[in-house]
């Protein structure tokens, strides 16, 4: 689903200024989460003690795990009894996570990921995986904390439709920035009932409930068999692909330089790109929502016609390879992003800035520009 | 870095820098505005830059307030304001403060005189005023008072209501010197103008 | 006193067809196991299917399996069941008992799984306390996967990773789970069981309903480890399995309530 920006003017709805992990944790819980496990590390550290503060308060329980393993694991149970569960961690963390999450994926367990990155934007690690076999994750990407706040509830609900994990993209600046939100449920539909969750009510009955990935099913009742299943799913995740794509972009049409950004990053280049427009630029810009399944089909409508595709990320260059797959010209590609690491390293460096940004655009823009482009 | 752009590009949103050392409050005063405002039903916005350092260490925050969905950045290119608390970290605050800007200082401790000719230069002696109140820690709550006045962004009971809801229980104590302190910063700067 | 019996005719063969061991197998059990000849897991999976039947709970009942052998034992239990990563079943099960509290919820793990790889699961998940019932098949091996040594091969053991015998030098030394699982509070019952002779079977059979009673009281963490025969693991035959362990692992890990339960009886 393609969404066009910008959004017209609401009626004034009742804001709340919280800090975007205690905008993310609320939402979570209204979007029905009543398990969330996690181990501290920054900056997703102030989720993890605002569910613990506030998810039993709804009902729910929050466990400070020993390690980020330990979550993983935990939610994955959790979510196979069909309640809605969560974890989450940066980077380091998410990395130790990658056999649970492949896991999920393959004996289809529902659970909400959410990756508050640190320093860096890590587009391979959210899009790619490090599990094994074939699946993917959705993963969303929101630019600032309201739609944080949204992305998170409907991230709830693509996992329960698809009874797949799925994932949040976040940052420090997600996290840490104190953002008047509205925070209300928001409702995206029926979903199919959960039969298969275990509660143990057919234990005994020769029809008990099976959750593996080699699906092998019962002497008495066989199941489709790690080929067989591992096949089904593989045929799921194509379908996901096709009908979860989500986008925005503006200018496309009119411009002679389209920006490609994602996460925060991507609302740093909108204020760059109206500012350059402002002053008679022929530019625009293009935002993928949805990291996992990239949006490539508008990508490429957006990118037809256009001379020059500049990437903005926050590492060396790994959205780009997405962005190489689906542009109209690939030759019309340039790399003007780079990793940038704030001197603590615990979060963005000097390169997150309009300033600097705005420059690196004109550079890139002028004729024969040498700005780099990776073969 | 290259020079910020001083073009005032979403003119309906105030973008404020606030800049001191861990200790004076810079967190607090910044969160009072961003609450004050929300309460009162505008968008806000407040990003914070701190070290590791409990006391001593450069403190910034950047409060942003609007009437719609706010469009700017959590690390503001530039600002139409700028509170300034110490003079040993200025920060972003030379750079990006646009040409003819609220440049309000801590004439106590901080040289108004830097910023004259380019902004428009406030001295408040914040320092000095929280000491006669006998409340060294309110000196940032002088500085937030005294913004208020001159540029009216939001109702005075509304910064001392949301000051009050901010504090931690073992600070409770001091809501009415705070309170206090807010009301000695707007009188100080009683004779200026109302700046938009 | 005499009472009058009713004695099996003798003078002409029995009526009906000859009957195998198993097919007295608990209704619970929905096929034959595939493991080896003289291995003690399906006799634990036995006494455990048994256990949940004699106490009523068969569909209240969540089981968590993780890697080894008794894998395969997901396709004959009657149980909902999910099978989760190496080493993490207690995680998984504290997960699911949090979400289900009504229910009872047992681990079922092998050495390598509980003491190699989920070594920090299992100790957290009792130091916490969890209402689980985790139970651990020793024998000693990383059977499925050829009979490598485990942290729990006792010295002077034979495995295809320490094939002179574990040595302690070389080696290291045994970590003796149950014990360490039996020292820390949020711990409400922990035993040791074998299931190589009729007698060791009984007896474990009962801590297993012990520490489901304790589970379903919510007294916290309870956990049964069961020394079981690995023939092939141990390079000895089938028939020698039972007599193999009473001598060296049992020698190393003894039998009984390590952390009795407080409260009911054992």
């Amino acid at each position: 689903m393609n969404v066009a920006a910008p959004s017209v003017p609401q009626p004034q709805p009742q804001l709340q200024l919280l800090e975007g992990a205690t905008a993310i944790a609320e939402s979570a819980i209204l979007a029905g989460c009543r398990f969330f496990a996690g181990y501290p590390m920054s900056p997703f550290t102030p989720l993890l003690e605002h569910m613990s503060r506030a998810l039993p308060a709804a009902g729910g329980v929050c466990i400070n795990v020993e390690s980020e393993i330990e979550g993983v694991n935990m939610a994955l149970g959790a979510g196979a009894t069909g309640a809605r569960a969560a974890t989450g961690s940066c980077g380091q963390g998410i990395a130790l996570m990658q056999e649970a999450v492949a896991e999920a994926a393959l004996n289809e367990t529902p659970m909400v990921v959410f990756n508050m990155a640190r320093n860096q934007q890590d587009y391979f690690q959210s899009t790619r995986g490090g599990g094994w076999g074939d699946y993917r994750t959705i993963t969303l990407a929101p630019k600032d904390v309201p739609e944080a706040v949204e992305h998170t509830q409907l991230l709830f609900h693509l996992s329960q439709l698809h009874r797949a994990p799925t994932v949040l993209y976040g940052d420090p600046l997600l996290a840490q920035t104190r953002v008047g939100v509205h925070l209300r449920k928001i409702d995206f539909g029926e979903l199919p009932p959960q039969d298969w969750a275990l509660d143990g009510t057919r234990s005994g009955t020769g029809k008990s409930r099976q959750i593996w990935t080699w699906a092998m099913g019962k002497a008495t009742d066989p199941g489709l068999g790690p080929d067989g299943h591992w096949q089904q799913i593989a045929a799921k995740f194509d379908r996901i692909a096709e009908t979860e794509q989500r986008s925005e972009s503006r200018y496309a049409e009119d411009c002679d330089t389209l920006v490609v950004a994602f996460g925060s990053a991507a609302k740093f280049v909108e204020y760059v790109v109206e500012e350059l427009r402002d002053e008679g630029h022929r530019i625009g810009w293009f935002r993928p929502i949805t990291l996992w399944p990239f949006p490539g089909p508008a990508l490429a409508a957006a990118t037809r016609g256009v001379r020059r595709v500049l990437v903005f990320e926050l590492n060396a260059g790994q959205m780009i390879d997405d962005v190489r797959q689906y542009a109209d010209d690939r030759d019309a590609i340039r790399f003007i992003g780079g990793v940038s690491i704030h001197e603590s390293g615990l979060s963005f460096g000097p390169l997150l800035d309009a300033p600097e940004i705005r420059a690196r655009i004109l550079a890139a823009s002028a004729a024969d520009s040498p700005t780099r482009s990776r073969p | 870095m290259t020079s910020a752009c001083l073009r005032e590009t979403v003119p309906a949103e105030v973008q404020i820098l606030l800049v001191g050392i861990g200790g004076q409050g810079i967190q607090l005063i910044g969160k009072t505005l961003a609450l004050a405002a929300t309460t009162e039903g505008k968008h806000a916005m407040l990003a914070a830059d701190y070290g590791g350092e409990m006391r001593g260490g450069p403190s910034n925050a950047s409060v942003v307030i609007g009437a719609a969905p706010l469009r700017s950045l959590p690390i503001l290119p530039s600002a139409g304001a700028a509170i300034v608390a110490n003079h040993k970290f200025t920060g972003p605050v030379p750079e990006r403060l646009r040409q003819g800007g609220l440049l309000l200082v801590n004439s106590s401790i901080v040289d108004g005189n830097a910023g004259r000719g380019t902004h428009r230069v406030v001295e408040v002696p914040a320092t000095a005023l929280a000491a006669e109140l006998k409340a060294p820690q309110s000196a940032g709550f002088v500085l937030l008072g005294a913004f208020n006045r001159l540029t009216g962004l939001v109702a005075d009971e509304q910064l001392v209501a949301a000051m009050t809801s901010l504090l931690p229980p073992y600070r409770a104590q001091h809501a009415a010197t705070n309170a206090e302190a807010l009301a000695v910063g707007a009188a100080a700067v009683a004779e200026q103008e109302v700046l938009s | 006193m005499t009472r009058e019996l009713e004695l099996v005719p003798t003078d002409r063969p029995p009526g009906g067809d000859a009957r195998k061991v198993a097919d007295f197998r608990p209704s619970l059990m929905l096929g034959e196991h595939s493991l080896c000849p003289g291995c003690g897991e399906p006799v634990a999976l036995r006494i455990l299917l048994e256990t949940l039947q004699d106490l009523g709970i068969v569909q209240r009942t969540i089981g968590v399996v993780g890697h080894g052998c008794y894998g395969s034992f997901v396709r004959i239990m009657d149980v909902d069941v999910l099978q989760c990563l190496h080493g993490r079943a207690p995680s998984c099960a504290t997960g699911i008992k949090r979400m289900r509290p009504d229910t009872a919820v047992f681990t079922m793990q092998g050495d390598g799984d509980m003491v190699n790889e989920g070594l920090q699961e299992v100790i957290h998940t009792a130091a916490r306390g969890e209402n689980v019932t985790a139970i651990l098949l020793n024998n000693g091996v990383f059977g499925d996967t050829g009979g490598q040594q485990t942290a729990t091969t006792v010295l002077g053991q034979r495995t295809k990773t320490s094939i002179e015998g574990r040595d302690a030098a070389q080696h290291g030394h045994p970590i003796p789970l149950a014990d360490i699982v039996a020292s820390l509070d949020g711990v409400a019952y922990v035993a040791r069981g074998a299931v190589g002779t009729a007698g060791s079977v009984a007896r474990t059979k009962r801590m297993i309903r012990t520490a489901f009673e304790s589970q379903l009281a919510g007294e916290g963490f309870s956990l049964v480890e069961i020394l079981t025969m690995c023939p092939t693991g141990w390079f000895v035959g089938a028939p020698q399995g039972a007599e193999y362990m009473a001598e060296s692992m049992e020698q190393v890990y003894p039998l009984g309530d390590l952390r009795p339960r407080v409260s009911g009886t054992s």
